[in-house]
């Protein structure tokens, strides 16, 4: 993976609450390389969703560096190649980490098709008529190529799931971050969702995945973050973290949830 | 003087009738003066509320090394809670929004009336005694439509507030993650949403000024009101005019309320998440 470069640098991450008292995250540091699946393992509380959370500032570190594509996003200014000092713009960034929420948080008042366009014309300023065959295709793919004029409401959980994700893939993102993507969902609906998932991986997504489907995990992700109480307790390949566990705490996790 | 409604008595209110037709004029254009006043006004409250002006952050930012405990606390962690945190998020401009808006709502409507007829029009900005219409005497209407003006911002900035609020906090995480800008996003996804919560709230409003108006006959807008009080004096009869009053703001709210919930139950159809 090294070959290809890295693509986040994440040190020594802090989230405090109640000065300290709280520690949801309590310094993680982790590599994330270009192609990476990595599967975020733990239980609930562990402070795997903050941690992704993070990566894209929807929540405010309270301490440490998260390095994506050379700037540290955490800071508010950063010295360019020639030395200068400039404005970090979150929102340039922001753009190429594609999100997935656990709600789906589709725009409700707005069509699929709008949903996926919106972003790309309004942020890119893409063409409008470029954006939509783009958002068609995209919508093709996943099989729902024919309700791009439905709203939200008319759409099952796992087919909102499936927009949620085209349309955070409208923007061409360099990593997917989802968070718990399937956790909201009739049992029956998980299986499409994590096609997609799978499909995305295949094709070499970078994807950074918070989740508690185990099978997901061990069959898709080429690293496994176990995760508890804020910290990073172990990291591996699927064969080491569910075949050879070392820590005791993810022991006695895989021993309740396998 | 008798309380007594006696029926022939409605006959003594035909002379005055055109009194009762200037006043429900003088109401409805109170009630459009205040909207239109408050409106501008409130969204100008609303704007200054959200806004995140704050200085404390910004010399944090500007000197580290002087103020960064505004934002920072020994160890280099960001703070999250206790007195130099909540000074760094203080906004000066959203705290006077607040006051403004917390007064207005926490005094009487009569009492800011009277404060601003007496103690501001009469003597800082004297008004031209004439009339507007020909029946309207602008140094009393004008004074009068900036206090209900005043007043209702501090309600309709409310409404505003949490009209924004009531649009699920996913919506906005949904839309940075997918890199719109804060303006983008109010534009885009909050309050396209909001407005479904906003537009009934603010109709509402405007009945609720419509009754509320009828405080202006107490510095002398000769509105409903004050076509009551004429008849009142000259006839020395009370509940026929009032019945009469009270039938015309009925007829004006109770149509206006029956619209609003029409339209509000509308937009309920509409999605929800």
């Amino acid at each position: 993976m090294a070959t290809y470069g890295d693509l986040i640098q994440v040190r020594d991450l802090k989230k405090y609450y109640n000065r300290g008292a709280i520690k949801a995250l309590d310094g993680v540091s982790v590599d994330i390389s270009k192609g990476d699946v990595m599967v975020v393992i733990g239980p609930s509380g562990s402070g795997k969703s903050t941690f992704l959370r993070s990566l894209n500032l929807l929540e405010e570190p309270t301490a440490g560096s998260i390095v994506f594509e050379g700037v540290d996003i955490t800071k508010k200014r950063y010295k360019d190649g020639d030395g200068k000092l400039v404005k970090v713009d979150i929102d340039q960034h922001r753009q190429k980490m594609g999100m997935v929420f656990q709600h789906f948080n589709l725009f409700p008042h707005m069509t699929i098709l709008d949903n996926m366009t919106l972003a790309p014309v309004k942020v890119k300023g893409m063409d409008k008529k470029d954006a939509e065959e783009k958002a068609l295709a995209l919508l093709d793919r996943v099989g729902l190529k024919d309700r791009a004029g439905a709203y939200p409401i008319q759409l099952s959980g796992g087919q909102k799931q499936r927009v949620a994700i085209v349309r955070a893939l409208c923007m061409e993102p360099e990593v997917m971050l989802f968070d718990e993507p399937t956790s909201a969902l009739d049992p029956e609906m998980v299986g499409e969702v994590l096609d997609v998932m799978k499909e995305l991986a295949r094709e070499g997504m970078t994807m950074v995945v918070v989740t508690h489907e185990m099978g997901f995990a061990r069959e898709v992700g080429n690293r496994v973050l176990f995760m508890d109480g804020g910290k990073l307790l172990e990291e591996g390949s699927p064969t080491d973290i569910f075949e050879h566990p070392k820590h005791p705490r993810l022991q006695d996790f895989l021993g309740k949830v396998l | 003087m008798s309380n007594f409604i006696k029926p022939e008595n409605f006959s003594l209110i035909l002379p005055y009738i055109e009194l009762f037709q200037q006043g429900l004029i003088v109401t409805v254009l109170l009630a459009a003066c205040t909207v239109l006043i408050g409106f501008v006004l409130a969204i100008v409250l609303a704007v200054i509320r959200m806004s995140n002006f704050q200085p404390f952050l910004m010399l944090a930012r500007a000197f580290p090394g002087l103020f960064g405990f505004f934002e920072y606390d020994k160890q280099g962690n960001k703070l999250d809670s206790g007195f130099a945190y909540q000074l760094g998020r203080f906004n000066p401009f959203g705290f006077l929004a607040t006051a403004y808006v917390e007064v207005m709502r926490s005094t009487p409507v009569l009492v800011q009336m009277w404060v601003i007829y007496y103690g501001v029009f009469k003597v800082f900005f004297t008004i031209p005694r004439f009339k507007m219409l020909g029946f309207i005497s602008a140094d009393r209407f004008i004074p009068c439509a900036v206090t209900l003006g005043l007043n209702s911002a501090a309600y309709l900035c409310e409404i505003i507030r949490s009209g924004l609020q009531s649009v699920d906090g996913g919506q906005t995480e949904a839309a940075r993650s997918l890199g719109l800008k804060q303006m983008q996003n109010l534009r885009y996804i909050v309050l396209p949403q909001a407005l479904k919560n906003i537009l009934p709230a603010i109709a509402n409003e405007f009945v609720v000024i419509i009754k509320e108006s009828a405080v202006a006959y107490t510095i002398g807008v000769m509105d409903i009101m004050g076509a009551v009080n004429a008849v009142k004096s000259a006839n020395s009869i009370i509940m026929e005019p009032l019945i009469v009053a009270a039938g015309i703001y009925f007829c004006l709210c109770f149509p206006a309320s029956k619209v609003i919930a029409y339209v509000e139950r509308r937009m309920r159809r509409g999605d929800v998440r």
